[in-house]
C-alpha cells in the first residue's frame, strides 16, 4: 500500500525526515519496501501484514506514526450538517433490505442531490496520482480518496439510474449477469453477494460497481454506499470472479463499524465541498452499537514472554499511544480497552506483541535458553545420511528432482496408480510420482544434452501411490541411474567402461555389505526386470530402460540402467553390530580352476557346486576371471574360479587338498559339461 | 702406508651413485681381501716397535672408511629406490576413483541441522502429504482468510482434506502431540506451493523448521539461538535485525534480516538497496497452537522459526537462479 508524507501530515505531526520515518516504520512491522521522492512529497510503499486491515489507510498509518514518534494524532471532525430530519417531510424515502444479516452486517446510504460532476481539483488529482490511483471525476475521486484515507471502501451510484426507493443486499440469482465498471460482463451465481434495486443487480458487493449505474458527467443525484460485508463472502467472490480491487482487499481483511460511519461522513462532506449538492437523506440497515472489548494484561506476562522487564509506566504509555485505554486492575495487572479498529487484538499475547513492537525488538536482549540435554535416538535422517555417504564413495552424485510429474512420463516405468493433484498449475504437476526412475531418466537425458558422457546419479526421495482409497502411500526410495562410459586414463592408456546392470549390482553389494545385510539376492523376472530380494522379500529392482522409454527421453545410442530400492525395507534389515573374528593363524592354500562352459551356465550354479563339494576344507570360492573371444568357441565362455582351502587348527598339506580339488573339478565336468583348460 | 691417500678414497666413495657400487667399494676396502685386511696381514712382517703404531693407524683408517661408507649409504637411501625410477611424468592426470557429490541443498540442510544439533536440538521429519488440519487449522491459520494466501497449496484429488504440505510447520503439530515438553526440534524437508517457476520460485522447495518449548522459553532466547545460528552459517561479522511481522502461528512474530554481504549494509542491487537480506521468519508459538496440541499455554512457552533452504544456499554460494537446484546439471552439482 502507498501513502505519502504530506498526506500523513494531515493527521499527525511528523518531526523526522521521510527516510528516518521509513526506517522506524519498518522496524515497527510496517515494512517500507520503497521510498520515492516526487513533486515535493515522499511516497512510502508499505507491505501491510494481513492481520492489520487498519493499516490499509492513511489514518491507520498516521496512528502508528504517532505511537512510534511520540506524537499526537490530529482529529478531523466533519463539518457537514446532516439534513436528514428535514427530509422526513419530503416525499423521498429509502428502504434498505438485507436478505441475510450475516452477509452484510451493516449497510449505510446517503443521498446527495444536485451535485455537479466534473474534474477534481488539482490537489485531489495529484494526491491520488502519487499513490497510483487514476483520477476519474470529482465524485469517484472522493470515494477513492476517502477509501485510502480511512480504509473504508465507498461506492457512489447515479441515483437516477436506480429503480426508486429500495436497495436490496442479496445473493445473486443463478445465471444472473452484470456488466461491471471495467466493462466486463460477469456471470454471477448464488455464492456472490450483490447490491440490487427492485429490478436488477447494480453492483458486486464489496468488489466492483455496475456499469449502468456508475457516476458520469451527467449525474445529478447520487447514492453513497458505505457498508460492511462478510469477509469470507468477499474472499469467495473475488476468487470466483478473479477480480481483486482496493475495495475487496479491504473488505476481505475486515472493516469496523466506526470507520464506516466516519468515512461516510467524510465523503459526504467532501462531495458537498467539491461538487456542491446537498445531503438530504441518510439511512442505515442497523444501529451501530460500539462493542467494548477489554483484556487483562498481567505485567509479569510481559517479561515472561519477552525476557526483559519493561516498567509498568512504559507499558501503559505504549498502549495509550497506540489508542488503547488502560486502567489499573490490580497492582500487577492492567485492564486494557481495545479500540474498535483493532480487530486483531483479542488475547493478552496480542498486547504483549504490541508492547514488544513499540518497545523495539532491538531493545530486547539476547539470551540462550537452558536446554536440558535430549538424548536423540538415531533418526531416519541419520539412516539416510549413512547410505548417502556410501553412495558418494561409489562416485554417485546426488540429484533433487520434482515429486510432481506429468502422468505420461510414468508410462513404462510403473503401473501403480498415481495420486492426482486437484489444482496443478500445469501438466508437469499433474500427479505425484510413483517411481523415481522416470525423473532420473529425465535427469540423465538433460545431462547427455549438456555433453556429459558419464552420468552416475542417485536420489533419495518419497514416492506416492494411490493403493488405498482412504490414504495414499508415501514411501522413501533410493534411485540410482547410470549411463555412458566411465573413462579412466591409466598407465596402460585410456580405458573405457560402459555402465551396465553389473555396475548397479556391484554398487548395491557395497551398500548392503556396509549395512550388514547378508541375505539378499538378485532374481531375474519374466519381464526382464531384476528383483532385489532381501530376506526373500521384494525390496527393489534393477532395470535397463527400454527402447521406447529411451526414445521418449530422446536418448540415442546409449543405455541407461536404473535401480530402485525401498529404503524402509533396507533400514529394517540393517544390522550395524560388528563382531571381531580372530585372524586366521594358519595359512590357506589357493587353487584356481579355469573352465570353458556353455554361456547359459550361471556363475551361481558353478559356485553352488564348488561349495557343495569343497566343504569343510574350502573356505571361500569366487569368480576371478571371465573371458570370451577367439580362443573360446561360439556359445561358450571362459571362467576362472578361485578356491581357498584353510583349516583354523593347523596348516593344510597339499596331499589333503588335491583330492578335494580334483573332485570339485570332476563334478563341474560331470554336472555342467565344463572343459578344464 | 704412505701410499694410502684417504682423500682419494673419500672422493671415490663420494662419486658412487648406487648401493651396488657402494657395496663393491666396501669389499675393496673392508672386505676379507680388502685393503685393511691386506694391511693387517703385513703386521707380522714389521719390526716389533713399529707393529703397534701401524696397527693403530690401520684401525683408524678402517674406522674412517667405515664411517664414510655409512654416511654415503645413508644419503643414498634418501633417494628414490631404483624400482621407482621409472619414467613418471607427474604432470599427467592422476589416477583415482572420483567421489560423488552431495547436492548443495543437502549440504546446506546438513550444515544447518548440525548447528542446531550442537545446541541440543533433535531432528524430526514428517510426511509430505498432510492433513488440512496440521497444515492450517492446527497452526491457527483460518481456512478462509487472507493470511492463507501466503500458503497457496496443492490439494490431492479424490482424497478429502489431504494436501501437499506448504511448509514444514505441520511437523510442529505432530511432534508436540507425540511428546511432552521440554522440546527442541529441527525439521528439514520438502514443501510444495503452486507458484509459477521463475528465477526465484519453485513449486517444490526445502524448508527447515525449528522450535523449542519449555517452562521458561522467552523471545530473548529466540534472539540468542538465531544469532548463534546466523553467525555460524554466514560468519561472525554479520549484523542481524529482528523486525516485527505477522504469522498466524506465532505471536509476537519477527522476520530476521542479516546485513548484505555484498555491500556490507550500504545497499546494492542484490539486497534491493535495503542493505538487509531477509533469511527467516520466527516468533513465540501462539497460545492457540498450544491448545490444539494439548499443551497448557499458561504452563509452557516456546519459539518457532522457519527458513527456505534454497534461499540460504543462494545467499551462501552467490547463486542467482533458484531453478539450478532442480536442473541437476552435473557441471553445477560438481561445484559444491
Amino acid at each position: 500500500m502507498k501513502v505519502t508524507y504530506n498526506w500523513l501530515k494531515d493527521f499527525v505531526e511528523i518531526k523526522i525526515p521521510a527516510e528516518a520515518l521509513a526506517n522506524k516504520l519498518t522496524m515497527a512491522g510496517l515494512e517500507v519496501v520503497s521510498l520515492e521522492e516526487r513533486n515535493g512529497d515522499f511516497i512510502f510503499e508499505i507491505e501491510i501484514t494481513s492481520n492489520r486491515p487498519d493499516w490499509l489507510s492513511v489514518i491507520g498509518v498516521a496512528r502508528e506514526v504517532a505511537a512510534i514518534t511520540s506524537s499526537k494524532v490530529k482529529t478531523q471532525s466533519s463539518k457537514v450538517k446532516v439534513k436528514g430530519q428535514k427530509l422526513k417531510k419530503a416525499s423521498e424515502n429509502l428502504k434498505i433490505e438485507t436478505e441475510d444479516k450475516k452477509d452484510c452486517p451493516l449497510y449505510t446510504a446517503k443521498i446527495v442531490r444536485g451535485v455537479k460532476v466534473g474534474p477534481s481539483p488539482n490537489w485531489l488529482k495529484d494526491r491520488l496520482e502519487l499513490i497510483g490511483c487514476r483520477s476519474v471525476n470529482n465524485i469517484v475521486d472522493i470515494t477513492n480518496y476517502v477509501l485510502f484515507e480511512t480504509g473504508e471502501p465507498l461506492h457512489a451510484f447515479d441515483l437516477d439510474k436506480l429503480a426508486i426507493g429500495e436497495i436490496i443486499i442479496r445473493r445473486a440469482k443463478k445465471d444472473e449477469k452484470i456488466t461491471t465498471i471495467d466493462a466486463q460482463q460477469r456471470a454471477l451465481n448464488e455464492d456472490i453477494l450483490v447490491i440490487a434495486d427492485r429490478e436488477k443487480s447494480v453492483a458486486v458487493a464489496g468488489v466492483m460497481g455496475g456499469k449502468d449505474t456508475e457516476v458520469s458527467y451527467n449525474t445529478k443525484n447520487i447514492l453513497l454506499e458505505a457498508a460492511i460485508f462478510n469477509p469470507i463472502i468477499i474472499r469467495r467472490e473475488r476468487q470466483k470472479l478473479g477480480l481483486q480491487t482496493d475495495s475487496s482487499y479491504r473488505f476481505e481483511r475486515g472493516i469496523d463499524a466506526e470507520t464506516v460511519l466516519a468515512a461516510s461522513k467524510r465523503a459526504a462532506q467532501l462531495i458537498q465541498e467539491l461538487a456542491g449538492g446537498e445531503l438530504i437523506l441518510e439511512k442505515a440497515s442497523s444501529i451501530v452499537k460500539p462493542k467494548k472489548k477489554s483484556i487483562i494484561l498481567k505485567i509479569d506476562s510481559v517479561s515472561k514472554i519477552l525476557g526483559i522487564k519493561i516498567p509498568q509506566v512504559k507499558i501503559k504509555k505504549i498502549l495509550i499511544d497506540l489508542g488503547f485505554q488502560v486502567k489499573l486492575k490490580t497492582k500487577n495487572s492492567l485492564n486494557v480497552f481495545v479500540p474498535s479498529h483493532r480487530q486483531d487484538v483479542n488475547l493478552e499475547i496480542d498486547l504483549i506483541e504490541e508492547i514488544a513492537r513499540i518497545f523495539g525488538y532491538e531493545s530486547i536482549p539476547t539470551t540462550l535458553p537452558q536446554i536440558k540435554p535430549q538424548i536423540s535416538l538415531c533418526t531416519r535422517k541419520d539412516d539416510v545420511s549413512r547410505i548417502k555417504k556410501i553412495l558418494f564413495g561409489l562416485g554417485l552424485n546426488e540429484v533433487i528432482t520434482y515429486s510432481l510429474v506429468d502422468r505420461a512420463s510414468l508410462e513404462g516405468f510403473s503401473q501403480a496408480e498415481p495420486v492426482a493433484i486437484q489444482n496443478p498449475l500445469s501438466n508437469d504437476q499433474e500427479v505425484l510420482r510413483t517411481t523415481l526412475a522416470a525423473s532420473l531418466g529425465k535427469c540423465v537425458a538433460y545431462n547427455l544434452n549438456q555433453k556429459q558422457d558419464y552420468i552416475s546419479i542417485f536420489e533419495i526421495a518419497k514416492i506416492f501411490q494411490a493403493k488405498d482409497k482412504s490414504a495414499p502411500t508415501e514411501e522413501l526410495f533410493l534411485g540410482i541411474a547410470l549411463c555412458g562410459e566411465k573413462m579412466m586414463l591409466l598407465d596402460k592408456g585410456l580405458v573405457r567402461e560402459e555402465m551396465g546392470l553389473l555396475h548397479l549390482k556391484g554398487m548395491l553389494d557395497v551398500v548392503f555389505s556396509r549395512l550388514g545385510i547378508k541375505d539378499y539376492n538378485f532374481k531375474v523376472e519374466a519381464s526382464g526386470e531384476i528383483s532385489v530380494l532381501v530376506h526373500g522379500e521384494w525390496s527393489g529392482r534393477l532395470t535397463q530402460l527400454s527402447k521406447n522409454i529411451l526414445g521418449r527421453l530422446e536418448i540415442k545410442n546409449r543405455n541407461v540402467v536404473v535401480a530402485e530400492i525401498d529404503l524402509e525395507k533396507i533400514f529394517s534389515q540393517t544390522d550395524l553390530k560388528k563382531q571381531f573374528k580372530p585372524l586366521a593363524v594358519f595359512p590357506g592354500i589357493s587353487r584356481d580352476i579355469s573352465l570353458v562352459l556353455k554361456e547359459e551356465v550361471s556363475a551361481q550354479e558353478i559356485l553352488d557346486l564348488v561349495k557343495e563339494k569343497g566343504l569343510p576344507l574350502l573356505k571361500e570360492a569366487a569368480v576371478v576371471d571371465f573371458y570370451k573371444g577367439k580362443q573360446i568357441p561360439q556359445g561358450f565362455k571362459g571362467l576362472t574360479v578361485s578356491c581357498l582351502y584353510r583349516l583354523d587348527e593347523r596348516t593344510l598339506t597339499e596331499e589333503e587338498i588335491t583330492p578335494v580339488h580334483s573332485s570339485i573339478t570332476s563334478l563341474l565336468v560331470e554336472k555342467l559339461g565344463a572343459q578344464i583348460r | 702406508m704412505s701410499h694410502i691417500d684417504l682423500d682419494a678414497i673419500k672422493a671415490e666413495i663420494e662419486k658412487v651413485g648406487s648401493s651396488s657400487e657402494l657395496e663393491s667399494l666396501r669389499i675393496k676396502y673392508l672386505g676379507r681381501k680388502g685393503l685393511i685386511a691386506q694391511m693387517m696381514s703385513e703386521i707380522p712382517a714389521l719390526a716389533q716397535e713399529e707393529r703397534a703404531t701401524f696397527g693403530q693407524k690401520a684401525n683408524a683408517l678402517k674406522n674412517q672408511i667405515a664411517s664414510l661408507l655409512a654416511e654415503k649409504e645413508n644419503s643414498l637411501g634418501k633417494q628414490p629406490s631404483s624400482a621407482s625410477k621409472l619414467n613418471v611424468d607427474i604432470s599427467m592426470p592422476g589416477i583415482a576413483q572420483e567421489l560423488g557429490r552431495e547436492h548443495p541443498i543437502t549440504q546446506v540442510i546438513d550444515e544447518i541441522c548440525e548447528i542446531f544439533i550442537r545446541m541440543g536440538f533433535s531432528v524430526v521429519e514428517g510426511p509430505e502429504i498432510e492433513s488440512e488440519f496440521n497444515n492450517f487449522t492446527g497452526l491457527n491459520i483460518p481456512l478462509e482468510h487472507p493470511s492463507r494466501d501466503a500458503f497457496d497449496t496443492f490439494y490431492l484429488k479424490d482424497y478429502d482434506k489431504l494436501l501437499l504440505r506448504s511448509h514444514t510447520s505441520p511437523v510442529q503439530i505432530r511432534a508436540m502431540k507425540a511428546r511432552k515438553p521440554p522440546l527442541a526440534v529441527v525439521v528439514p524437508g520438502r514443501v510444495y506451493r503452486p507458484d509459477a517457476t521463475d528465477a526465484s520460485h519453485l513449486f517444490m522447495f526445502h524448508q527447515i523448521e525449528g522450535f523449542m518449548v519449555g517452562h521458561d522459553i522467552k523471545f530473548s532466547d529466540l534472539k540468542g539461538i538465531l544469532e548463534t545460528f546466523a553467525k555460524a552459517v554466514f560468519g561472525k561479522d554479520i549484523k542481524m535485525r529482528f523486525r516485527p511481522h505477522f504469522f498466524p502461528f506465532t505471536e509476537p512474530s519477527a522476520e530476521v534480516d542479516i546485513s548484505c554481504s555484498m555491500c556490507k549494509g550500504k545497499g546494492c542491487p542484490s539486497c534491493g538497496r535495503k542493505g538487509w537480506l531477509e533469511i527467516l521468519g520466527s516468533g513465540m508459538i501462539h497460545p492457540n497452537v498450544f491448545k490444539h496440541v494439548g499443551y497448557d499455554p499458561k504452563k509452557y512457552s516456546g519459539f518457532a522459526f522457519g527458513m527456505g533452504v534454497e534461499r540460504i544456499a543462494m545467499l551462501k554460494y552467490g547463486i542467482r537462479d533458484i531453478r539450478l537446484f532442480c536442473e541437476n546439471d552435473l557441471r553445477f552439482l560438481k561445484q559444491f
